[in-house]
């Protein structure tokens, strides 16, 4: 092999290096309207699971896409961040779901009482269940 | 953990009721955490931001009790955010990072009364399995029976056993700063 086919061989290879590279760095955020939920269930058994067992909890959810069902309890739209929608689980404490501020959404008003399903990641536990990057299911 | 926390608001809780029995607690779900590791030859922003923060303050004592979750840190970059939650923060295995101290100046801070005040924080930070004291300075404003936080402060990563591959280090701070912003409600 002449010293000029190595020469754009390995160039060639160094481009195909880099642009593998750029696609990496730049590679988007999952896109929530196409993730599937791993787990579907309940707002309430979702938090007794982790009001009973975080660590189990954690190692079934933490991470995860979750479809969550459950009754609006509350909504708030904290200054600078994307709306939160409480959800009822029966106890003093919730299932947050904070909605995705990189998704369109139909709404961000949803009535007390209604109910809701969800999809988003499961953050964890912080006295309630947090689920982020939240959007509605119909 | 959670059993932690629960501890951690509740030794506030007890120790209010023996210190300040009618003092008010205060408290937010929604605080905001901005992590900013971006090093001066950083070639983009190394930042996240979670608005899902708890605190739990006692206006009777100055104790306060914070807790963040990692996974709840939002970068704009998706690798950015896999490598702080695989190979930094490692949070699924250190899911939270708390904090509790108290305002050490609280004869400076008057929290039952409208106005901006310096406060002074110390307490123990908590983060990647490692606890440690720190101290932040930070405004507290009191106005219209909720109370504001505004504080920074600086995290040596390695304080922290979060170390950072040579590779990159020349793009990753050593040090990150943490800046707060959260709007405390009287707790019902």
């Amino acid at each position: 092999m002449s010293g000029k086919r190595i020469l754009m061989l390995v160039a060639g290879l160094a481009l195909i290096g880099i642009s593998i590279g750029i696609a990496l760095w730049n590679k988007p955020h999952e896109n929530m309207s196409e993730a599937k939920a791993d787990v579907t269930l309940e707002a309430a058994a979702l938090f007794k699971s982790y009001n009973t067992d975080e660590k189990a909890a954690d190692a079934a959810y933490l991470g995860k896409t979750i479809a969550v069902s459950g009754i609006v309890k509350e909504v708030s739209k904290p200054e600078g961040a994307p709306a939160k929608v409480t959800l009822d689980t029966g106890d003093d404490f919730s299932v947050i779901c904070e909605l995705d501020g990189l998704s369109q959404h139909a709404r961000t008003d949803f009535p007390v009482g209604e109910k809701v399903v969800f999809k988003g990641k499961c953050d964890g536990f912080n006295l309630d269940v947090q689920l982020s990057r939240c959007i509605e299911v119909k | 953990m959670q059993k932690l926390w629960f501890f951690l608001i509740a030794a506030v809780l007890m120790t209010s009721a023996v210190a300040a029995q009618n003092a008010p607690k205060y408290l937010t779900r929604d605080g905001k955490l901005k992590f900013d590791a971006t090093a001066t030859s950083s070639p983009e922003k190394i930042e996240a931001l979670s608005n899902s923060a708890t605190c739990v303050l006692d206006a009777g004592t100055g104790e306060m009790a914070w807790q963040v979750l990692l996974k709840g840190f939002k970068f704009e970059k998706a690798l950015m955010q896999e490598h702080f939650n695989e190979n930094y923060v490692e949070s699924d295995k250190f899911p939270k990072a708390t904090f509790k101290g108290r305002i050490t100046n609280l004869s400076e801070v008057n929290l039952s009364k409208d106005g901006t005040y310096n406060a002074v924080v110390t307490g123990k930070m908590s983060l990647h399995g490692v606890e440690k004291d720190i101290t932040a300075n930070g405004a507290v404003t009191v106005s219209g029976g909720k109370i504001r936080i505004n504080a920074g402060f600086s995290l040596l990563l390695s304080d922290y056993n979060i170390s950072i591959p040579s590779v990159v280090s020349q793009n990753i701070a050593k040090e990150a700063k943490i800046l707060i912003d959260a709007t405390l409600e009287p707790k019902q």
